[in-house]
């Protein structure tokens, strides 16, 4: 796709680029996907770090099943969140009747442009920075937390020692969520507001301008560059002291008079971002009988969107633990390219990186791969790979690399060192790795859509297809459904992974 | 035993990609369908295709959210190794734009007969069927009802007026056809005085169609089916068939067009769907069905909501004049948007 954009008519030529840089309004687009990604991200950590910590490190009441409820849009496509957001301001909408119509009105104004797009995407990327926060407190070694308690406050030891001590890993969640926002067009494309990854999307659908929509999307890949090098920076030998991730010891810290008044303010926030988006998907979905049809039409979809994202997130962990071991070790001289060559495919848009794949396998001899579904894995993993690759560079930054020296010094070769002391380590981070790629692959609609087999189709490409004029409530009855396949599933995993902690302690 | 399980989940995960992989196996049954047409008006024509015949049809639908451009680009870019039979596209452009690069292949169906030359190729690369009518929605509460699309220029309707984005869809169709009825100077002028009158722009035909019925705006241009679904709802608005008048251009008519794919895997089937999509039947179910699509056959039966072919003065189109038009106006439409 790259050789493509720097060609014209066959011959080489730099004018997709020369055009790119011509008009004024490539500036206004830089400005508008960073403005977006910025606010998006510095949001996300403003909310998502409390939240983290009140679940994880607090006696907040319910917190796990706030934990639950603040992850739901993280599942859910921020295209559908955003119909949801538009249908409850509409003039017939939840907050019409709540704020009258005249209110319902101005607020859908405010949501068509930046402040929507942030609104929208914020509600889907919080879950992400508050995971990950919850994840990364997990894994402080509790001594360093206790002896501090012995002469501090509470609040003293979480900013003297709990935050400092996770936020390589909050700043890890940040850069996703700046670069899930910059990559993502559904939302602005739907809320009509003008970034990088529309202007790609635009040249592919009014031009078919393969090499002008691939030259449209490298401004993404080389910011991307920029902020992950700002990262790595910032981030280079934080080295960390460990204790096995896994053990359920955390002290919490009791919130006593707060307890009330934060519990009434994360009740409001949870109503205002996940709750009230959800009852307009469940009151659009109306009767039982609409949950009954939309699984009959969708059944097929449903049961191969598991199949494949399981595959998919179990291919992802594997390649993205073996990439991120390269990056974090240096060993090979080539651990600079597996890295940018990731993260370069992480912030393409999807249609970029479906035609690309278009233009790779389809051929005869590798029909086996493009006519089949292993298709859509090849583009989870071309997408997705620097997303368990990064989680595991995170993971193992926290790992003493005295340990595997330790190791290597009594005579243990590589596989031994991975399998009894790199992988029980990081076995956490690791699960945590599947189900973010577990997540990402099944509600994956850019590269699905553009490369699933003929009669094929995943769930969101086919609740994308049925939004083509299909009835509003089967539409949301077919989106709750995907909430609950991928809750439940997420779910039964959790509570595995709970037994077999309780059976290890006995 | 951690060797043990570490096994296990070796074989699932090489079991599952074999899985994965021996789908292609069904690759030589059956017959492949890629659709722009919306996916609730088109698949349960594809599975009574499929009850009738026995043939299995494997679909990819077009989405939304791609501007039911999606699966012709992927035609596009399959060209040296077509997974596709059949295009189902939702306008004979996208038609054209294959015939051009070379991807659609001849083939003149038997159920063609019967359906008016202007809507077919006459190089039979392509075949019109199942129409709709670009039409005005309006709202009911507008005392002079616009007659003519002309009427987006007209003072009395300054700022009240909506349009989809004319970069995308059946909105560039027609601009495109009126560059080439009118000429480009009346169009340009179409189109200046339209901006002046701050018409505003909506993401599709479907929300610029929910702007009128919701009162937010007097009329806009949609497709039929957009404006009969809007009826169908109950709400207050009317449907116009503008430009009816004896020196007047008439209506645009956008045809559902089939394309047999050059060299896809399975010709003998996909000349079978395409004789089964061309059928005065399948026209008959696609006018009973919300889609409200107007048959091309004359005679078929079709409900009230739906004008016969016969009964609308049609815009008079050449769709490969379109098709070459709408490239060369582009940048022309990108400045109007603002891009």
């Amino acid at each position: 796709m790259f050789a493509r954009s720097l060609t014209v008519n066959g011959a080489f030529s730099l004018e997709n680029y020369q055009h790119l840089l011509a008009t004024g309004r490539s500036w206004q687009l830089l400005t508008n996907s960073l403005g977006l990604a910025l606010t998006t991200a510095v949001i996300c950590t403003i909310v998502g770090l409390p939240l983290g910590l009140l679940f994880a490190k607090t006696d907040l009441p319910l917190r796990r099943v706030f934990v639950l409820l603040f992850a739901l849009p993280l599942v859910i496509p921020p295209y559908i969140t955003a119909v949801s957001w538009a249908e409850m301001l509409a003039p017939h909408g939840l907050a019409s009747g709540f704020f009258g119509e005249a209110t319902a009105r101005k607020l859908s104004g405010l949501l068509f442009g930046l402040p929507g797009c942030v609104l929208v995407l914020t509600t889907t990327f919080v879950p992400a920075v508050m995971l990950a926060t919850m994840t990364f407190v997990r894994t402080i070694n509790p001594r360093l937390e206790e002896a501090a308690r012995l002469s501090a406050r509470p609040l003293r030891v979480l900013s003297g020692i709990t935050i400092p001590l996770i936020w390589p890993g909050v700043l890890l969640a940040t850069t996703l969520v700046f670069l899930l926002a910059l990559g993502e067009f559904g939302v602005p494309t739907f809320l009509r507001y003008s970034v990088f990854a529309v202007e790609s999307f635009t040249q592919f659908t009014v031009s078919y301008n393969f090499g002008a929509a691939t030259a449209a999307a490298v401004p993404l890949a080389l910011l991307t560059f920029v902020i992950l090098g700002i990262e790595w920076f910032v981030l280079r030998d934080k080295i960390q002291p460990l204790r096995p991730a896994g053990d359920d010891d955390a002290y919490l810290v009791p919130l006593r008079s707060y307890r009330v008044s934060l519990f009434v303010l994360v009740s409001i926030l949870c109503a205002l971002l996940v709750i009230t988006p959800l009852m307009s998907l469940l009151l659009q979905a109306g009767s039982m009988q609409s949950y009954v049809r939309a699984l009959h039409v969708v059944i097929d979809s449903l049961i191969r969107s598991l199949f494949i994202a399981a595959v998919g997130a179990t291919a992802l962990t594997v390649l993205g633990f073996f990439i991120g071991y390269l990056v974090h070790t240096r060993a090979l001289p080539i651990w600079r390219a597996a890295d940018a060559g990731t993260v370069l495919l992480f912030a393409l848009p999807g249609t970029v990186i479906g035609m690309g794949l278009i233009a790779f396998w389809n051929h005869a001899a590798t029909n086996l791969i493009y006519a089949t579904p292993l298709i859509i894995v090849f583009g989870y993993l071309a997408q997705y790979t620097a997303l368990t690759g990064r989680v595991t560079v995170g993971s193992l930054s926290l790992v003493p690399a005295s340990m595997e020296e330790a190791a290597a010094s009594a005579g243990a070769n590589w596989m031994r060192r991975l399998g009894l002391i790199v992988l029980p380590l990081i076995r956490n981070a690791l699960v945590v790795g599947w189900l973010i790629a577990y997540i990402f692959c099944l509600r994956d609609t850019g590269i699905t859509m553009l490369v699933y087999p003929p009669g094929y189709d995943t769930l969101p490409v086919r609740i994308f297809t049925l939004m083509a004029n299909g009835a509003p409530p089967l539409i949301a009855a077919t989106c709750v459904l995907m909430i609950a396949a991928t809750v439940l599933p997420l779910l039964g995993i959790a509570a595995l992974m709970r037994t077999q902690r309780r059976r290890s302690w006995r | 035993m951690r060797k043990f399980w570490i096994a296990v989940a070796a074989a699932l995960v090489i079991a599952a990609m074999i899985g994965l992989a021996s789908c292609s196996s069904k690759r030589r049954e059956g017959v492949v369908v890629y659709v722009s047409e919306d996916q609730v008006f088109s698949e349960p024509i594809l599975r009574d295709f499929e009850r009738d015949t026995g043939i299995r049809v494997k679909p990819v639908f077009d989405t939304e959210e791609a501007k039911s451009t999606g699966v012709m680009n992927r035609l596009l870019a399959e060209k040296n190794n077509p997974q596709a039979d059949v295009y189902w596209a939702n306008e004979p452009i996208r038609a054209e734009v294959l015939k051009q690069e070379n991807v659609a292949a001849v083939y003149q169906s038997p159920s063609a007969e019967g359906i008016p030359a202007n809507f077919k190729d006459p190089q039979k690369y392509w075949t019109g069927f199942s129409a709709r009518a670009r039409v005005l929605l309006v709202n009911n509460s507008v005392a002079n009802k616009p007659k003519s699309i002309s009427a987006y220029g007209d003072p009395a309707f300054n700022g009240k007026t909506v349009i989809a984005n004319p970069l995308f869809g059946t909105t560039t169709t027609e601009i495109a056809a009126l560059f080439i009825v009118w000429g480009d100077e009346k169009a340009k002028t179409f189109l200046t005085e339209m901006k002046r009158n701050n018409v505003k722009t909506a993401t599709s035909n479907g929300e610029s169609a929910d702007f009128v019925a919701a009162g937010d705006s007097a009329f806009s241009l949609v497709d039929s089916d957009d404006a009969a679904n809007r009826i169908k709802q109950g709400k207050a608005v009317e449907m116009i068939y503008p430009d009816q008048g004896d020196n007047e251009v008439g209506c645009f008519i956008v045809p559902n067009a089939v394309v047999l794919i050059k060299s896809g895997p399975h010709p003998e089937a996909g000349k079978k769907l395409i004789d089964y999509l061309l059928s005065a039947e399948t026209e008959r179910k696609l006018a009973a069905s919300d889609a409200a699509q107007i048959p091309l056959h004359q005679g078929v039966e079709t409900p009230a909501i739906v004008r016969k072919i016969e009964k609308i003065k049609t815009m008079q189109s050449d769709y490969a004049a379109v098709a070459r038009k709408m490239r060369e106006i582009e940048p022309l439409l990108k400045q109007w948007v603002g891009l």
